[in-house]
């Protein structure tokens, strides 16, 4: 589903590179943790896979495409079947809880039929039953999160990524959030999670993998976070 | 494509910046009621000339006992040979169509019917003041200077007068007037066009929020930048619209006005005032579109 060969890249501005000949595969329907200090290139790879950046040397490969060769005009495409969430959860303010999940069907000129159906759904698999019309200052941090999840997979994305989406939220309210993570990927969607939080990959056992300064120095399957750090 | 969707975005875009928005739409105006009165000018004179040019004719003066020029002091008044050579060397050039000989009796008469409504000065004026005259019209009004030079200084003739003379001197000021509104125009479109430019990179950052997520979950460039392109096109479309209003206005007050002063009056149609502001409008509007696309392309980037 992912597949990085050899993959470097350097910013311009940096003479040391954010990742440097960096092979990953993950396959459909895994999950995994990408884990590392701040700095060692987790938002790097994160922002290879959704075409932000192309790598400087080495090849990336999602969903059988390789994006070297992924014209500009078709990476949307790509990104519909990339789900995102990230640590400050990105809602809109003005909107509420349906209508931050609806845009994200709107935007890609999902008709409206189709929307009524399918963002309760969601909005229901991500444990927000009832809680539609809220608007986003009105819930907490891991409710906001949830939004924000059911945002990245409605529509139904084969990958969400997950860029440190407990940072923001307390232990208790954290293990809320991955028992939906976990739900979203039992449906087969794979699941890539950079985060920096010890407690939940110890518990999920999960596919481990650990950069640090722009290596890969670990990759377990069923792993723990690690004494490296 | 959710119409309701990009129409209300549009309308959000809109109305935040709404001070931004009024600037737009009137520097938009401005520069395009002044390129569209300089177009309107400039048909005027296209229009005006074309017939003017078809009417040219010479008048030919003979000379009578008491013409002051010195071809004619030589010479003393035109004889009835004269006047005969005269003729026929008109009848013969190729650029002359006709040639009419007209007496003093017959000039006179004409010009009492023509200034009837100017008593005073029919009344000052005599038989004989008008001398005899060839008033001869011309094939090819541009070789106007031809005839003219073939015929001048010979015995008999006093002086040749054509109206072009008078008439390069107005087209002359009316060519100003078009240049003027026509550069001004430039300039004011560079400035709406900046303007613009200014304006949707506010909106673009002011939506930064949403166009974020509509990047993220995959919307199509075109539907992202949609809303924006359209918020330049509305500015530009109700600026034209606001021209249109100047655009008539210089066709009724100003042009239609300087008309009555001519012989013939030229005055432009509705076909070309509507062309004229269909012009101007379309020309705001692609630069409106053009200068959010441009600025887009930097601050919206994929």
């Amino acid at each position: 589903m992912i597949h990085l060969e050899n993959v470097t890249k350097v910013y311009p501005t940096q003479k040391r590179p954010a990742l440097d000949g960096v092979s990953i595969d993950v396959d459909k329907g895994e999950f995994v943790f990408l884990v590392g200090p701040s700095g060692s290139g987790k938002s790097t790879f994160l922002r290879l896979v959704l075409k932000e950046e192309k790598p400087t040397k080495g090849r990336v490969h999602v969903a059988g495409k390789d994006l070297a060769r992924l014209s500009n005009w078709k990476v949307p495409h790509l990104r519909r079947r990339i789900g995102c969430v990230f640590q400050d959860f990105r809602l809109l303010p003005n909107k509420n809880v349906f209508e931050n999940v609806a845009f994200a069907l709107e935007v890609i000129g999902k008709p409206r039929r189709f929307i009524r159906k399918v963002v309760p759904e969601v909005v229901e698999l991500v444990g927000l039953e009832g809680k539609a019309t809220r608007m986003p200052g009105e819930l907490s941090g891991g409710e906001q999160q949830r939004v924000a999840i059911a945002r990245a997979f409605v529509n139904r994305p084969q990958i969400l990524l997950a860029d440190e989406p407990t940072g923001n939220i307390d232990p208790a309210t954290s293990i809320g959030i991955m028992k939906v993570l976990d739900r979203i990927n039992r449906t087969g969607t794979t699941v890539v999670m950079a985060t920096h939080d010890a407690a939940i990959v110890d518990s999920m056992r999960k596919r481990v993998i650990e950069l640090e300064e722009g290596q890969v120095v670990r990759d377990q399957t069923r792993g723990v976070y690690g004494q490296a750090y | 494509m959710r119409a309701q969707f990009v129409l209300s975005e549009i309308w959000i875009g809109l109305r935040r910046n709404l001070t931004m928005t009024i600037a737009v739409i009137t520097t938009v105006a401005i520069s395009l009621a002044l390129f569209g009165a300089g177009l309107l000018i400039n048909q005027q004179v296209t229009e005006m000339r074309r017939t003017w040019d078809s009417q040219i004719s010479l008048t030919i003066y003979l000379c009578t006992d008491n013409s002051p020029s010195a071809v004619c002091e030589e010479n003393g008044a035109a004889t009835e040979a004269d006047r005969e050579a005269i003729q026929a060397d008109l009848d013969q050039m190729s650029e002359v169509a006709s040639v009419e000989y007209v007496t003093a009796a017959e000039a006179y008469a004409d010009f009492q019917q023509r200034f009837s409504n100017q008593e005073a000065l029919v009344e000052a004026t005599q038989e004989g003041d008008i001398p005899d005259n060839f008033r001869v019209k011309l094939a090819t009004p541009d070789d106007y200077e031809a005839v003219q030079s073939a015929v001048e200084g010979r015995p008999g003739i006093d002086t040749i007068s054509n109206d072009q003379g008078v008439l390069d001197r107005f087209f002359g000021l009316l060519d100003g007037l078009k240049w003027a509104a026509l550069t001004v125009a430039m300039v004011q479109l560079v400035a709406a066009a900046l303007l613009i430019g200014n304006t949707i990179r506010l909106s673009a950052y002011s939506r930064r929020r949403e166009t974020g997520i509509m990047r993220l979950v995959g919307a199509s460039n075109f539907y992202i930048q949609l809303p924006f392109l359209l918020e330049g096109a509305i500015s530009g479309l109700i600026g034209g619209i606001f021209a249109s209003g100047f655009i008539f206005a210089t066709k009724y007050f100003l042009l239609d006005r300087i008309q009555s002063w001519f012989q013939f009056n030229v005055t432009l149609g509705l076909g070309s005032v509507f062309y004229v502001i269909g012009v101007s409008i379309i020309l705001g509007v692609l630069l409106c579109t053009i200068a959010s696309f441009l600025t887009l392309r930097r601050y919206l980037r994929v």
